[in-house]
């Protein structure tokens, strides 16, 4: 989950499609997350990434915020995890 | 004088330089034909895994490629087919097969060659195939080495079963030149405590087969081991599967009789710091080069990141763009499950202090100060706090400076 300075909030997968790194420990600037290892940026929401290493994006999810809740829809998409890491 | 934008650029080299230099040179508009000629067989493939995720057997090459199959580079590969020599008139460079191709530009980024010890080594993926393949449940490892590369593999050794695993790092404690003493003894501490022994301060001297060896007086381990190594304080440490990760050479040998300047300790090729080599049309980027601020000391040699960002600020130089600046340096290791990153000029430190975190506890982090201002960072598992030190330093390109 991120909570930008223009107050907006964002829910994406947390693993980097690169490597196994959470994203929530990423920098956020400019509405997009970069990956804390590498260099790769993802939009927080679309989930689309601008480049390498990373070559897939991660799964935005849908988030709205209601009375101060957030309430946040899976989405049903296939989650692109990186090479060697599954889903526990 | 800048390249025409149908200028046809040669890359020597189908490593991390070359990939990376094709790809900015394609980011930042260049248009004209790009050829690749690479000595290896396969396509152009990222090295760090290889000591990791690849020698575990959880990645497989395919995993590693570089290009993205679902939306390739506009280049042209050629494969399997090492560079031999390099003309400067005309501009252009021979091939093993006896093929001579022509460029008006010539990027060499042929990287570098591990030094080889004996046993095995871990540069290319045939290296790290042939470990792979090692059987090592049980196997008594040594590592030669105190690097991250070593202490990378030893960690993947333990994970793979192995019986025993000795590093030979040649210091007290591993990275304690480099990265200082708590660090050096947190990275000890967390070593030992997933079971690799260290042996102190000695040096690899020789690895030799133990049928060919002497009989060791003080034979460590019993039954019948592959290889005997030699120790400078004397002592023989008797191993079944021996790796050698003692650092790499530039892969210039091919250069030696050309007009290029080679840096006379490591026949590395001296370059300014975006890469030109003083030869109109030739440049030089990656493993196989020394940039100027690396040949003062003032920036590290061989690290994934900095050849990323050379690709960027030659590219950009190449093309007579906006100055790409050189970042902060940067590296990560894993090992055992702890990532440690460190950023800054950490060679030039004179202090270190702890900020936060314990030896005990594996997640330490670090500042490196000279003269009393903070030069560099180290975490371990402080993703946030290193990636915040970064971004605070982080330099932009000037056109888009207020």
């Amino acid at each position: 989950m991120f909570l930008t300075e223009e107050g907006t909030v964002h829910a994406l997968d947390d693993t980097c499609t690169h490597q196994d790194a959470s994203l929530a420990a990423g920098w956020v600037e400019n509405c997009r997350v970069e990956c804390p290892l590498h260099e790769s940026t993802f939009s927080l929401r679309t989930g689309e990434v601008d480049q390498p290493p990373a070559k897939r994006g991660v799964r935005a999810h849908q988030v709205t915020v209601q009375d101060g809740e957030v309430l946040v829809e899976l989405s049903t998409a296939v989650p692109q995890l990186p090479p060697g890491v599954e889903v526990a | 004088m800048s390249l025409a934008p149908d200028a046809h650029l040669l890359i020597i080299g189908a490593g991390l330089a070359g990939y990376y230099t094709a790809r900015q040179m394609r980011t930042q508009g260049h248009t004209g034909p790009i050829t690749v000629l690479g000595a290896e067989a396969h396509p152009a493939y990222d090295r760090p895994a290889l000591s990791k995720a690849y020698l575990c057997g959880t990645t497989d090459l395919c995993d590693l490629y570089l290009d993205d199959p679902a939306d390739p580079l506009d280049v042209r590969w050629v494969r399997s087919d090492a560079v031999v020599g390099l003309s400067t008139e005309p501009l252009g460079v021979r091939t093993a097969s006896g093929t001579f191709y022509l460029g008006d530009a010539v990027v060499i980024a042929t990287g570098a060659e591990a030094r080889r010890l004996g046993g095995h080594a871990i540069r290319c993926v045939e290296d790290a195939a042939a470990l792979r393949a090692a059987p090592l449940a049980g196997a008594r490892v040594a590592v030669i080495g105190g690097g991250f590369l070593a202490l990378e593999t030893a960690a993947t050794c333990t994970t793979r079963g192995a019986g025993s695993v000795t590093v030979i790092a040649g210091e007290e404690l591993p990275g304690l030149r480099r990265l200082g003493q708590p660090v050096a003894q947190a990275l000890h501490r967390l070593h030992e405590q997933h079971g690799v022994r260290f042996l102190g301060a000695a040096r690899a001297l020789s690895v030799t087969p133990a049928g060919h060896a002497e009989h060791p007086e003080h034979a460590e381990h019993p039954g019948s081991p592959e290889h005997v190594i030699t120790l400078s304080d004397g002592r023989r440490i008797e191993a079944d599967v021996v790796i050698s990760a003692v650092g790499a050479v530039p892969a210039t040998a091919w250069l030696t009789r050309s007009a290029l300047a080679l840096d006379p300790e490591t026949q590395a090729v001296l370059t300014d710091d975006t890469g030109f080599t003083g030869i109109p049309g030739i440049w030089a980027a990656g493993d196989c080069a020394l940039w100027a601020a690396q040949r003062t000391g003032l920036r590290p040699v061989g690290h994934w990141q900095e050849t990323v960002d050379q690709a960027q600020a030659l590219a950009s130089a190449m093309l007579g763009g906006v100055p790409s600046p050189m970042q902060e340096p940067y590296l990560w290791s894993d090992q055992h499950h702890v990532t440690i990153q460190a950023a800054g000029m950490l060679a030039l430190a004179d202090e270190v202090q702890v900020l936060a975190g314990s030896i005990e506890a594996g997640d330490l982090l670090v500042s490196y100060l000279r003269e009393g201002t903070e030069i560099g960072i180290l975490g371990m598992n402080r993703l946030r706090e290193v990636v915040r030190w970064r971004r605070a330093r982080r330099i932009r390109p000037a056109a888009l400076a207020a």
